[in-house]
């Protein structure tokens, strides 16, 4: 009990004071390496997931016009960043800590490595490691495909996956595998991370409540969670797994805020009635006007004239 | 005067009617030099500019809007800039096929105010402008305050929108609530008929107004602002069209906004790009919307704001920090 107390008065003494902290990275993190080669292909396109995704705090490499927050974000071009491994940095930018958001879901493994590729080209010194990926594969020279099928008995979305090696296929059994569906702003992910049997299939149970398009189809895709053993295999299919889903304008209801044409009927009708009665009045009047003006014009005979005095 | 002369002195008279036909000749030949001058001039310029054509043959692929691929000359690309009646169609239009909807947590909001910046930038707004505000929320003397930001709750059954005499402002099928500046008089009875204050009158000359001057009007966006018309949050109609989250969703440091289609029901954290089942989220929160009891039946939900800082203080912004 003491033990539990005592831990949470260090973590509530800890916490707070980020700015003097350093970002301690796990051993076993640190050593990560990307699995191609940096060029200049994969340094422009870090560029432009830098400027959309980074430049708001960390400002433009070498111009040191970062935010000034606590702590502060720091010139990737400066040794704050650059005497991080690529590992670390690859780390810090999955994961996240204070202000500086986690991109676990806004990016890919790849485009994390491409903006790194960036960021070294910032830095003259720098030498790229490369990990080797046929020794930390677990299928070693084999190609991983995956298959992707809807079953309607049980609304399950079943994966399976294979490793192919000249003619011979194997199961790929013990994978980690997420499910994600397409959204309009991202991915949506559907049941747990799960794991493939020994015959190499996983089953994702499928939402009751998720809406598909108008036939009921939606995109997913299913990705390995680790990379580094099984490559950066991914599937992208079209499943009719999802509820019907016929959207409605939501101007198409009769309604008082509604344009013109989609006034309730009775204030169509009482506007129509009300102005056609003012007219049909107008009209009245200068119908009786005009009879006034013709009786004035005629001439009266001695007999209808009326004697006053 | 000429009349006059003529009858004083017939001498004078024929010298002026010489020189009146010698003006007119003169004239005439003007007249004839430019036209001829002019018609050659254009006839080189066509000529050049079709040998010009002809010259550069250069041919490049286009898709059109109906799906063909057609090929055509490269000098004749010209970049696409919708004008102001294409603007104010697919503005009154909307998106087919989508209702937007946003979610915002109230037990993360430490008033960053990062998400009333980036949207006063992209309308051009000065800093006590708003079209989202962060105001700060108290039940009672004894319980702890929090921020709760408020944007325009672009209701079903918007009050706003009944209330407007020129049709200024508008719903759309995807939901979204705007004010079209372009028709607005400035009556100002949608500020009166809106419940949650979410809009703005331009009392003086909006910021950049030199600056916007001569730039098309998107209503989508609202600028150029113009002064003694209204102003208001517009879910950022633009950044939506190009399946983007609005300006404040992804300005949050603090995941505190959530965005996205109620037909697809998800929506997508701003900060960590997380997305997560719609009625999920709200049934797990305990969602909710401000005033529903109105029936205006707002776009906007609200999580309830849980983990309150209880030494609340008013000031400088602060971090947000999961407590345990």
């Amino acid at each position: 009990m003491r033990s539990i107390l005592l831990g949470i008065v260090t973590f509530l003494v800890i916490v707070p004071d980020l700015a003097g902290q350093e970002w301690i990275v796990p051993d076993d993190k640190k050593g990560k390496l990307s699995t191609f080669q940096f060029d200049e292909n994969t340094k422009k396109s870090g560029e432009k997931i830098y400027s959309v995704n980074c430049i708001s705090c960390h400002g433009t490499p070498g111009k040191g016009n970062f935010l000034k927050l606590v702590p502060p974000p720091g010139d990737p071009a400066t040794d704050k960043i650059q005497l991080n491994r690529d590992g670390e940095l690859f780390y810090k930018v999955i994961n996240g800590r204070g202000q500086m958001p986690s991109f676990k879901n806004a990016l890919s493994s790849d485009e994390i490595w491409h903006v790194i590729s960036f960021v070294r080209s910032f830095n003259s010194s720098y030498k790229q490691l490369i990990m080797p990926v046929i020794t930390s594969s677990a299928y070693p020279g084999a190609v991983i495909k995956m298959m992707l099928s809807y079953n309607s008995s049980d609304s399950t979305i079943v994966l399976e996956a294979d490793a192919v090696k000249q003619n011979s296929s194997v199961a790929v059994t013990g994978a980690e595998v997420k499910l994600l569906v397409h959204r309009t702003f991202g991915h949506l992910q559907i049941d747990d991370i799960k794991t493939t049997d020994i015959n190499g299939k996983v089953a994702f149970k499928v939402p009751a409540n998720l809406p598909g398009d108008t036939l009921g189809n939606i995109q997913v895709s299913a990705r390995f969670i680790n990379e580094d053993t099984f490559g950066s295999v991914s599937k992208d299919t079209i499943l009719t797994a999802a509820l019907i889903t016929l959207p409605v304008s939501l101007v198409a209801e009769r309604a008082m805020w509604n344009n013109v044409r989609k006034a309730p009927v009775w204030v169509i009708l009482t506007y129509s009635l009300g102005l056609l009665t003012a007219l049909g009045f107008i009209g009245l009047v200068l119908m009786k006007i005009r009879d006034i003006f013709i009786i004035g014009e005629s001439v009266l005979k001695d007999s209808e004239k009326i004697n006053i005095t | 005067m000429s009349e006059k002369k003529k009858k004083e002195n017939p001498e004078d008279s024929k010298i002026d009617e010489i020189l009146e036909s010698s003006r007119r000749d003169f004239l005439k030949m003007v007249g004839i030099v430019g036209a001829a001058s002019v018609a050659g001039g254009a006839a080189i310029y066509s000529g050049y500019r079709h040998e010009k054509a002809k010259s550069s043959g250069e041919t490049i692929k286009v898709l059109t809007e109906d799906n063909r691929l057609v090929e055509i000359p490269k000098d004749q690309v010209k970049d696409y800039k919708p004008d102001l009646k294409v603007l104010q169609t697919r503005g009154r239009l909307g998106i087919k096929g989508k209702k937007w909807v946003m979610v915002i947590d109230l037990s993360k909001c430490r008033n960053a105010r990062k998400c009333v910046a980036a949207c006063q930038g992209a309308h051009h707004l000065r800093p006590y402008e708003y079209h989202i505000n962060t105001l700060v929320m108290q039940e009672s003397k004894n319980t702890p305050a929090y921020y709760m930001p408020k944007t325009c709750q672009h209701c079903d059954n918007p009050p706003c929108v009944s209330v407007c005499p020129v049709d200024a402002t508008f719903k759309r099928q995807d939901g979204i609530v705007l004010i079209d500046n372009e028709r607005c008089i400035g009556c100002r009875f949608c500020m009166a008929a809106c419940p949650y204050s979410a809009r703005m009158f331009h009392w003086q000359e909006p910021l950049d107004a030199e600056a916007d001057k001569g730039k098309e009007y998107d209503v989508e966006l609202n600028v150029p602002q113009k002064k003694g018309t209204i102003s208001k949050c517009l879910f950022s109609a633009d950044r939506v069209r190009e399946e983007t989250l609005p300006y404040c969703v992804s300005a949050c440091p603090n995941g505190v906004f959530y965005f996205g289609d109620e037909n697809e029901n998800a929506v997508t954290n701003g900060t960590t790009k997380e997305t997560v089942m719609l009625s999920e989220l709200l049934e797990k929160n305990a969602g909710y919307r401000i005033l529903d009891e109105l029936g205006t039946k707002p776009r906007v939900y609200y999580l309830p704001p849980k983990n309150r800082i209880f030494d609340f203080k008013q000031g400088p912004a602060t971090e947000y920090k999961e407590t345990t």
